[in-house]
């Protein structure tokens, strides 16, 4: 598992960013730290395909926040942001609407990966940076921002196996929305990492929608008909509903990768207070706005960027489990801050295939 | 008025429509038990009520809004839902000595909501569908102010109620088929229920009548936010607290419970009952087809296939 930057200490870190910072002037390929190019004329426009959860929620207030820091840095004229109620064709006619109104940069979490090619393609004729993350858009010409999600996967099952052995397993596993891109590149990550855990069976599958109501009404749902459940395989916001689903089954709490969810950490915090319970979360942070709007801003200052940049995701182990369930608000998603030079540094272990600088736990 | 207004219509004896819900509901998990094994049939059922009961009083809701006349029908049912959820989650704050209280501004804001709905329809002329859909983006904009960032959690007690068990029955499904009982003797019994049916039939009729036709939709849409509600404060003790997208699922269901429960789109024919049968063939549905290993594609497509299917052979219930 290529995990260990994640777990990387703060000392490490800071080490990190002072090095990005010290490296300005290397040539233009290289990891080159903070560009410093005047953005302080600049606009950036954020994009959304849907408001209506409260990942989404955050995610929209940490990129306003940070919007609002940067214009009194002089780091940026201002921001704004559009959400699509879910509806790729309003989207896309939102995106027109920013490029007309002259956007230096727009940002995008795209509600596909194809249906907006042609309004991003636009953008770009138009001169206007397109930075699309958390999300795929396959016109090339459009800057990237996102996860691996084979690494989730990974993550998951290498987590499952060092629990359980290499013995006869079964395990559930929870999708989000059937034919959402997240849920088949997840899905597909988790198919790969099965090939290392060949004992291990993925009994059934259903769609939680990355929602506590929906992922207990599922699983429930199917509970019936399943042998005894060794590990539960997420994707963010299902935990919490698995387990009340194996609660209210009378069935015994399988190891349920949680999602970095408040109520799926208190709810952890407890079965292991009373009986020893342990598991690992994983997930994506709604600060990854923040990670595109640095991304965009850095390209304006003429910063050289790869096409694709890689997030890491945030992991949270049994020994940080009290730290970050202390940090998180109460019903709410744990979230990191993503500041400038961080991001220099994401960007820049990305050009130079290094691993990725990690987000430390909260002290 | 008399009885042959609320009868149906007898050219075809053999079932009636609202039976059909619960012939294909069984044959749903007969389906089920034979693939997963016997010992699964219980707590198939089990669940299948749990979670049809949310739906049956959402729908219960719908069908007095659809029985008040064609054309009427009621989108801000997922909004209402869900902002009531978190009006209540916020009202009781987690504490058990709260919970009436929480119970009753749900309510309220639910009939309050319907209120704003009707009103929208007579005041302004628009047309149900736009009115209702109008207010259910105000509606979702407030859930966002309320709570957006964070699922508020319901006090102990709400959770331990709505999970509770007796001799190894929920109660709150009971509960709900209580209500079921209810809403069927209002309709065939009380002054509210012959004259919503007297509505939805022929509102001029109905107005000659002397039937104060304003005044019955009103209630209808009153009641029906006042359901949405009632069914958000119970699923958010259900669930775990109230989420931003915890009523999405109830748009297309609770309108599609009441059609094939027996209720006519074109007013005037209510049937309670059928909801409970419509609500179990749902939710079954979904667990036979997550059982049988499906792809979600095709999930899909049987869902669509069986809906269109089941409304085709039902008779259709017709208005006088």
């Amino acid at each position: 598992m290529k995990n260990g930057y994640i777990t990387m200490r703060s000392t490490t870190f800071g080490a990190l960013l002072l090095a990005g910072t010290v490296l300005t002037s290397v040539g233009a390929q290289a990891a080159d730290g903070i560009a410093k190019g005047d953005t302080s004329g600049k606009t950036i426009a954020f994009s959304n395909s849907y408001a209506g959860n409260s990942f989404r929620q955050v995610m929209i207030r940490s990129f306003e926040e940070t919007g609002a820091q940067a214009a009194k840095d002089h780091l940026i004229k201002s921001t704004a942001v559009v959400s699509a109620n879910n509806s790729v064709t309003e989207q896309a006619s939102q995106i027109q609407n920013l490029i007309l109104q002259g956007y230096s940069a727009i940002v995008v979490l795209a509600g596909s990966d194809t249906a907006l090619n042609g309004v991003v393609k636009d953008a770009c004729d138009a001169g206007i940076v397109v930075v699309a993350f958390a999300s795929g858009v396959t016109e090339p010409c459009a800057y990237r921002v996102d996860y691996d999600l084979d690494s989730y996967g990974k993550a998951e099952l290498d987590y499952l196996a060092g629990r359980l052995g290499q013995g006869p397993e079964n395990l559930l596993e929870i999708r989000g929305a059937a034919g959402d891109g997240f849920d088949k590149r997840l899905h597909a990550g988790v198919e790969k990492a099965m090939k290392d855990h060949p004992t291990f069976k993925i009994v059934n599958e259903v769609y939680g929608a990355w929602t506590s109501t929906v992922a207990q009404k599922e699983v429930s749902g199917v509970l019936p008909s399943l042998p005894k459940i060794d590990g539960v395989l997420t994707q963010g916001g299902d935990g919490y509903g698995a387990a009340m689903a194996f609660e209210g089954a009378g069935r015994p709490l399988p190891i349920i990768v949680m999602g970095n969810r408040q109520d799926e950490l208190a709810l952890w915090k407890k079965q292991h207070q009373s009986n020893g319970y342990e598991t690992m979360s994983l997930g994506a942070t709604p600060s990854v706005s923040q990670v595109a709007f640095w991304v965009a801003q850095q390209i304006l200052a003429g910063k050289q960027v790869p096409k694709f940049v890689e997030v890491p995701l945030l992991r949270i182990d049994q020994g940080d489990l009290d730290a970050w369930l202390a940090k998180v608000p109460e019903g709410g998603v744990v979230n990191a801050t993503y500041d400038q030079p961080l991001v220099a540094d994401i960007i820049d272990a990305n050009v130079d295939h290094k691993p990725l600088p990690g987000v430390p736990a909260p002290k | 008025m008399s009885q042959r207004f609320f009868r149906l219509p007898s050219v075809r004896p053999s079932l009636a429509p609202w039976t059909y819900g619960f012939i294909v509901a069984l044959a749903m998990w007969i389906a089920t038990t034979a693939y997963a094994g016997l010992g699964s049939a219980g707590a198939t059922v089990a669940s299948a009520l749990a979670f049809g009961a949310f739906s049956v009083v959402v729908g219960t809701g719908q069908m007095l809004v659809v029985a008040s006349g064609p054309g009427n029908i009621d989108l801000s049912v997922p909004s209402v839902l869900t902002l009531a959820a978190y009006a209540s989650m916020t009202v009781m704050h987690g504490s058990d000595g709260l919970i009436l209280p929480g119970l009753a501004a749900a309510l309220a804001l639910g009939a309050g909501a319907g209120a704003l709905n009707y009103l929208a329809i007579t005041a302004l002329r628009l047309p149900p569908i736009i009115a209702t859909l109008a207010w259910s983006f105000v509606f979702q904009s407030l859930a966002f102010n309320f709570g957006g960032e964070a699922t508020l959690k319901p006090p102990a007690a709400l959770a331990g109620f709505t999970a509770l068990q007796v001799g190894g029955l929920r109660v709150m499904p009971l509960a709900v088929m209580a209500l079921t009982l209810v809403a069927a003797l209002a309709l065939r019994r009380t002054l509210f229920g012959r004259r919503l049916l007297a509505t939805g039939q022929s509102e001029r009729a109905a107005d000659l009548a002397g039937v104060r036709v304003g005044r019955v939709r009103l209630l209808a849409y009153m009641l029906c936010g006042a359901a949405a509600a009632l069914t958000g404060f119970l699923l958010s003790g259900f669930t775990g607290g109230a989420a931003l997208n915890m009523g999405d699922a109830y748009l297309l269901e609770s309108i599609a419970v009441v059609v094939l429960g027996g209720t006519s789109v074109a007013g005037g024919q209510a049937n309670a009952v059928g909801i409970w049968g419509a609500a179990l063939f749902f939710n079954l549905m979904g667990t036979m087809l997550n059982t049988f290993h499906l792809q979600a594609g095709v999930r899909f497509l049987l869902t669509g296939t069986l809906i269109i299917l089941i409304v085709a052979i039902v008779p259709r219930p017709r208005a006088a």
